[in-house]
């Protein structure tokens, strides 16, 4: 134990391993959904995409917008643009509203809905899309019973992630953002530029700006140590040790900000286990890192088994205080992400949160806006050649890895949009205007095959 | 699989995702530390999955809402108590005694939703034109969509 402990408080070799294996593992696990996402959107484009389909579109979105005739034009798309991002910001200040004033089940029940019309719809559409393109003969009562099944379960998986397996909780989340990302690819091709650029340059300013919706939402769930109801994509975290709360966010300074989040949690936790003094120590820093009495407390699919979870807390905080502050010290280190709704064009909107942070177990938390937006992006490169397809994939995995490399400076929740987005914009012009024009010259000359 | 109930808890702890191999390190050190786990989890996600005192009432509501036109629930409630499912009886803990009766129902019931389902599919797929006559082109989904022009909108 004391071997441990020593070993444990310094940065040695061991150590050292260990936080680089944590280190990978976790971002592993955010980069694993995210390719997945990204992947899934270039195969429905791919695959349901025509020569002959943007007739329709162009018409249909065309007879939507109020007959406006002619082709997509930068100034239409540029209005689009600001209208979508003027009413992403209205509808989240709407949220953070109702948030303050504590109206958690409408914003459930609003959530569901949502994640429900997506599956049911959207999800319709595709799987109608992908079995009358492979000409599967499927029968209409089999669709009809299948799709409101896999619908249902899907939006129950991801609204209570803590009444079905993680991994399903993971998958639908995937579903969802793959769904929307493919409808965003049906807009014209400058208003998803546009948009794109529009949405990173908004999540910068709800995020950073002392008076943005979404840090309004991150103070008011810093204070009140509840769970944000919104579509965040939780990596399973490396080391299950907070079992009950770990999808919890928490924000928090401590000393030894330089080690990861995880392996400092791994450390204070076994540093505070066998010594006292440092109980004492984390009683003198608890005023300073946290701001409010933390009631471990979580929605409940039902109101008994929430009278049961608080009896539990009351119990608890009454019989072992010192256990109940050290569990305070330990989970400070966490950060909390962001959130952000989405309203789209067709009357459907979806919730989800637009930024990335830790949970109280030091898993990574990423809002569902990335995933779709990141998949948008590589989506519409996959319509012009699959050049761009790796090019924006790989600008998107590395602006990701950037905003990784920030949160850990920076130890608080960060926007993950603007800099894949940023990357992945850049490296499609480049992609487009000169490495498309060279490999062309190597192929002519024979160079290259 | 019986051994990952009744075996060591560290094992069960990670679930379904294998971990590294410096975790290997970690339960170890642990277990000197804190009070050692309960022997046995009801779900597949283990520490992080449901706690057991919720199982039983969490399995009867996935179990009865299954029969809402939604088999797919009594597939949910089947994955995520696989242990459960899977523990012989003699060797299983007292624990799952409450749980097991639903779970076994939950599969009992997607199995027989599955059989049947999949055999009407299969016959409706194999069948075709000469067994069902005019009607078949009815009943396919792609007809159906190109009747209510639904895939008039994305196709």
């Amino acid at each position: 134990m004391a071997d441990a402990d020593a070993a444990a408080v310094p940065v040695d070799g061991p150590a050292r391993t260990t936080v680089l294996d944590s280190l990978g593992e976790d971002i592993t696990r955010i980069v694993y959904p995210v390719s997945a996402c990204m992947l899934l959107v270039v195969l429905l484009v791919s695959l349901l995409s025509s020569p002959s389909s943007p007739s329709p579109f162009s018409a249909s979105i065309a007879a939507a917008t109020g007959g406006v005739s002619g082709g997509d034009d930068i100034p239409t798309a540029l209005i689009t643009a600001l209208t979508f991002v003027v009413a992403v910001t209205a509808a989240t200040f709407l949220l953070a509203l109702l948030f303050y004033l504590r109206c958690t089940p409408c914003l459930r029940a609003y959530l569901g809905f949502s994640a429900l019309s997506v599956l049911l719809v959207l999800g319709g559409q595709v799987a109608l899309l992908l079995l009358s393109r492979l000409r599967l003969p499927l029968d209409a009562v089999s669709f009809a019973l299948l799709l409101p099944n896999a619908a249902g379960a899907l939006a129950l998986a991801a609204l209570v992630p803590a009444s079905v397996p993680i991994a399903l909780h993971q998958a639908a989340l995937v579903a969802v953002a793959v769904l929307t990302a493919f409808w965003f690819t049906l807009l014209p091709e400058w208003t998803t530029w546009a948009l794109l650029v529009a949405m990173a340059i908004y999540d910068l300013a709800a995020v950073l700006l002392p008076g943005g919706p979404l840090r309004v939402l991150l103070e008011l769930a810093i204070q009140r140590n509840e769970e944000i109801p919104a579509l965040v994509y939780e990596a399973r975290p490396v080391d299950p040790r907070h079992g009950r709360n770990w999808r919890l966010w928490r924000e928090g300074r401590q000393p030894g900000a330089d080690l990861d989040a995880s392996s400092t949690v791994e450390v204070i936790g076994e540093v505070l286990q066998p010594d006292s003094g440092n109980s004492s120590a984390s009683q003198v820093h608890e005023p300073a890192t946290l701001a409010g009495d933390i009631s471990n407390s979580r929605p409940r699919v039902t109101l008994a088994a929430a009278l049961s979870s608080s009896d539990s807390s009351t119990v608890a905080q009454v019989g072992e205080v010192s256990a109940l502050q050290e569990h305070r010290v330990a989970v400070a280190e966490m950060m909390v992400p962001l959130i952000q709704p989405r309203p789209q064009r067709s009357e459907e909107e979806v919730e989800d949160e637009d930024g990335i942070g830790l949970s109280s177990s030091g898993a990574i938390k990423l809002g569902l806006g990335d995933f779709i937006f990141y998949s948008v992006l590589v989506g519409r490169a996959a319509m012009y050649d699959y050049m761009t397809v790796y090019a924006c994939y790989l600008a998107i995995i590395a602006g990701l890895g950037i905003t990784l490399l920030l949160l850990a400076f920076f130890r608080k929740a960060l926007p993950a949009l603007p800099v894949s987005i940023a990357l992945g914009v850049l490296f499609y012009v480049l992609t487009r205007t000169l490495l498309e024009e060279f490999v062309v010259q190597c192929s002519t000359n024979l160079v290259m095959f | 699989m019986e051994a990952r109930v009744a075996g060591v808890p560290e094992d069960e702890e990670s679930g379904l995702l294998p971990r590294p191999s410096a975790a290997g390190r970690r339960p170890s050190s642990r277990g000197a530390r804190f009070p050692p786990p309960p022997a046995a989890w009801a779900t597949v996600d283990g520490p992080l999955g449901l706690p057991l005192e919720d199982a039983e009432g969490h399995a009867r509501r996935f179990f009865m809402w299954g029969f809402a036109c939604l088999p797919f629930l009594w597939a949910i409630n089947c994955c995520y108590f696989w242990p459960v499912l899977r523990s012989s009886v003699a060797s299983s803990p007292a624990a799952f005694a409450p749980i097991r009766p639903y779970v076994v129902r939950s599969a009992i019931g997607f199995t027989i939703f599955s059989v049947v389902l999949v055999t009407w599919a299969t016959t409706f797929v194999v069948g075709g034109e000469r067994l069902f006559g005019p009607v078949w082109n009815d009943l396919v989904m792609y007809n159906v969509a190109d009747k209510l022009g639904i895939s008039g909108f994305m196709g």
